[in-house]
């Protein structure tokens, strides 16, 4: 304390100057007007995990489009004398580490031996259909399905939790009754018994896992929606003479979109892994046509001998679930106003 | 306590007859018959086959029989397996499937706890964001994957554990390491934020403040009241072991309810389909009937017949 004072006292007075005490000064905003959504951008750019996982998406999507294009063969095209090639890009052969050398796994050049000039940059199937472009098109297939399953849900979602929340008394009530019994009943179930009596196809899975998939949606919106109606904005706005449509699209719905795109971003994820799995157990999309979980089980089958024939599309379906649940984990975090710093 | 524990149950038995008579009437709307090789049968022998099963009965009747026969805990004779009764084939698969359920999520909350733990106390360090990141892949790799490449690095190539099938013990310990990932991932995640929170609440400064050290305030003050919600978790993890169950017992060759109920799929034998889909809807919410009422017991701040309206 001593030592202190003795070092307060050797400073001199004429180091400090008086705050200005104006009143325009103190009620300055300092930092730039941002709405909700710049607020939350600068947020989100700062997540290392969401940024890596836009961009990993970005890369997906464009080889999604472009990738089954970049090569001469067709997803359905056949070829048995090329069956079973390891993949093989002749720029990356060189590099040992990389699987890209044409060689099986006992370090066979399979391409040499059998004395093929193409070559496969994924390699081939058991039918000789190349895998580069039948992966990108099984990716087309699942990012497709996991979004219109997305969009399906957020649209039946937004609307019965809506409706359910501003009109409440009575109908609130039975629509809380159907989802409560909806909720309990597990959903996988559903789904297979929905697609063992329609034909497995991109409709009918995606319309499976939306039977059951809109009520978390629906019961997220109904609470936003229960919070937001009795705070003293609407009631203002109703008082100006707001009719329930201006209400509902001008007011309520622009405070609910936070958590809605939240839960839209984890629905696209989880609807591809349904698919895959779907797949899997042998329900999902019909050959010749291919999703990445329908193609992870055709290389299931040959993973002892050919394993780059699993290994290809479960790295795909596995990068394409992670970039998702990162880029939703970021969004949660950016779009929580209390994370602001 | 007591009127929501029986509005519940008969919430629950709605549910269960509601899910009964959906797979009851959605099985009859699928192709097939008990019927194989129609050709070879004569009309009268088809006639006493479908007799058997009851088939030939008009719809109602043998929606009521269906009804009669779950309610004495019979669900019918399989179409594929002669004779056997789909309760037999149930009782004769449940064991390994348990096994593995339970193995997969006792290892799984373990590991879950700890990582989350060890994530929340040193968290934004190197610690933290690894067992994130692990989390979110956990989460991310499908569980039939994950089955493949341990079947694959560990069964095939290192030949450390047997690829498949079932006997020995150490049979077990792929199939439920391939199963528990979702657990791990899934607790961690959620013990990870629960503790986080709790960290920075009043009382954890309080306690700091009366000089508790970090060990005891940790495990006597942090990890108690953080492990309350893990209960919550538990209806999703049950779902996520029985999804799981029905892939990686395909992949290792497990004779277990979900090898079965894949088997019954692709061999339309609907009446085992039934059974198993009532018995995995009974479990689900059997589970997250047990975890409401546990809660409302183990959390004292939770009233449920007062916090419902």
């Amino acid at each position: 304390m001593e030592a202190n004072k003795k070092k307060l006292d050797q400073l001199s007075p004429e180091l400090f100057q008086p705050q200005k005490a104006s009143g325009d000064e103190s009620e300055k905003i300092s930092r730039p007007s941002l709405n909700f959504w710049q607020d939350s951008w600068i947020r989100l750019r700062k997540n290392k995990g969401a940024i890596a996982g836009i961009v990993i998406t970005a890369i997906i999507i464009f080889f999604a489009l472009f990738g089954p294009m970049m090569n001469e063969y067709k997803f359905s095209d056949q070829n048995i004398r090329h069956a079973k090639l390891p993949p093989k890009i002749e720029a990356l052969s060189g590099i040992s580490w990389l699987p890209f050398d044409g060689k099986d796994a006992d370090g066979f050049d399979v391409y040499e031996s059998r004395q093929i000039k193409e070559t496969y940059w994924f390699g081939t199937d058991d039918l000789g259909r190349d895998l580069w472009t039948r992966t990108w098109n099984g990716t087309r297939v699942s990012l497709y399905i996991g979004i219109l399953a997305a969009i399906i849900d957020f649209i039946i979602g937004i609307s019965y939790g809506g409706i359910s929340a501003y009109y409440g008394g009575k109908v609130d009530d039975i629509m809380q009754r159907i989802i409560e019994i909806l909720v309990g009943i597990p959903n996988l179930i559903v789904v297979i018994l929905f697609i063992l009596i329609f034909e497995p196809g991109i409709f009918s899975i995606t319309m499976a896992m939306v039977i059951t998939g809109w009520t978390g949606m629906a019961r997220i919106v109904r609470g936003q929606v229960l919070q937001l109606k009795n705070q003293e904005f609407v009631l203002a706005s109703r008082t100006l003479g707001a009719t329930s449509n201006r209400l509902i699209f001008k007011h309520l719905l622009p405070n609910v979109m936070g958590p809605v795109i939240i839960t839209t971003m984890f629905t696209v994820p989880a609807a591809i892994y349904t698919e895959a799995f779907l797949s899997f157990i042998g329900l999902g999309i019909a050959p010749p046509r291919a999703s990445l979980g329908s193609l992870v089980n055709e290389g299931y089958r040959s993973i002892q001998s050919f394993p780059h024939m699993m290994l290809v599309p479960s790295a795909v379906i596995s990068l394409v679930i992670l970039s998702f649940n990162l880029m939703a984990d970021g969004l949660r975090d950016a779009l929580d106003p209390k994370m602001r710093k | 306590m007591v009127r929501y524990t029986i509005q519940r149950i008969v919430y629950m038995i709605i549910t269960l007859l509601i899910i009964a008579t959906a797979t009851f009437f959605l099985m009859k709307l699928l192709p097939g018959s008990p019927l194989q090789n129609t050709e070879r049968l004569s009309p009268e022998q088809q006639q006493i086959i479908l007799d058997k099963y009851g088939l030939n009965d008009p719809l109602p009747e043998q929606y009521v029989n269906y009804m009669v026969g779950l309610a004495k805990g019979d669900l019918g004779l399989s179409f594929q397996y002669d004779n056997r009764p789909v309760t037999q084939i149930l009782g004769d698969r449940i064991g390994p499937s348990a096994l593995l359920g339970f193995q997969a999520m006792v290892l799984g909350t373990f590991l879950g706890l700890l990582i989350g733990i060890i994530a929340a106390i040193k968290h934004n360090t190197w610690l933290d964001y690894g067992s994130t990141f692990l989390a979110v892949l956990g989460i991310s790799i499908p569980s039939f994957v994950f089955a493949g490449l341990l079947q694959y690095y560990v069964g095939v190539k290192l030949e450390w554990l047997p690829v498949a099938l079932w006997g020995e013990y150490k049979h077990t310990i792929l199939p439920t390491l391939a199963l528990t990932v979702f657990v791990v991932a899934t607790i961690a995640r959620f013990m990870r934020t629960e503790m986080l929170e709790i960290l920075n609440s009043d009382y954890i400064l309080l306690a700091k403040a009366k000089g508790i050290s970090q060990t005891s305030t940790v495990v006597k003050h942090a990890v108690r009241n953080a492990l309350i919600p893990i209960v919550t978790i538990l209806g999703p993890m049950t779902v996520g072991v029985m999804t799981g169950s029905l892939v990686v017992e395909r992949i290792f060759a497990v004779p277990g309810l979900g090898e079965q109920f894949v088997l019954s799929i692709n061999t339309n034998d609907y009446t085992v389909i039934m059974g198993i889909t009532l018995f995995f809807s009974a479990l689900f919410i059997g589970v997250i009937f047990l975890v409401d009422i546990l809660y409302g017991i183990i959390d004292p701040r939770i009233r449920l017949a007062g916090g419902k309206k």
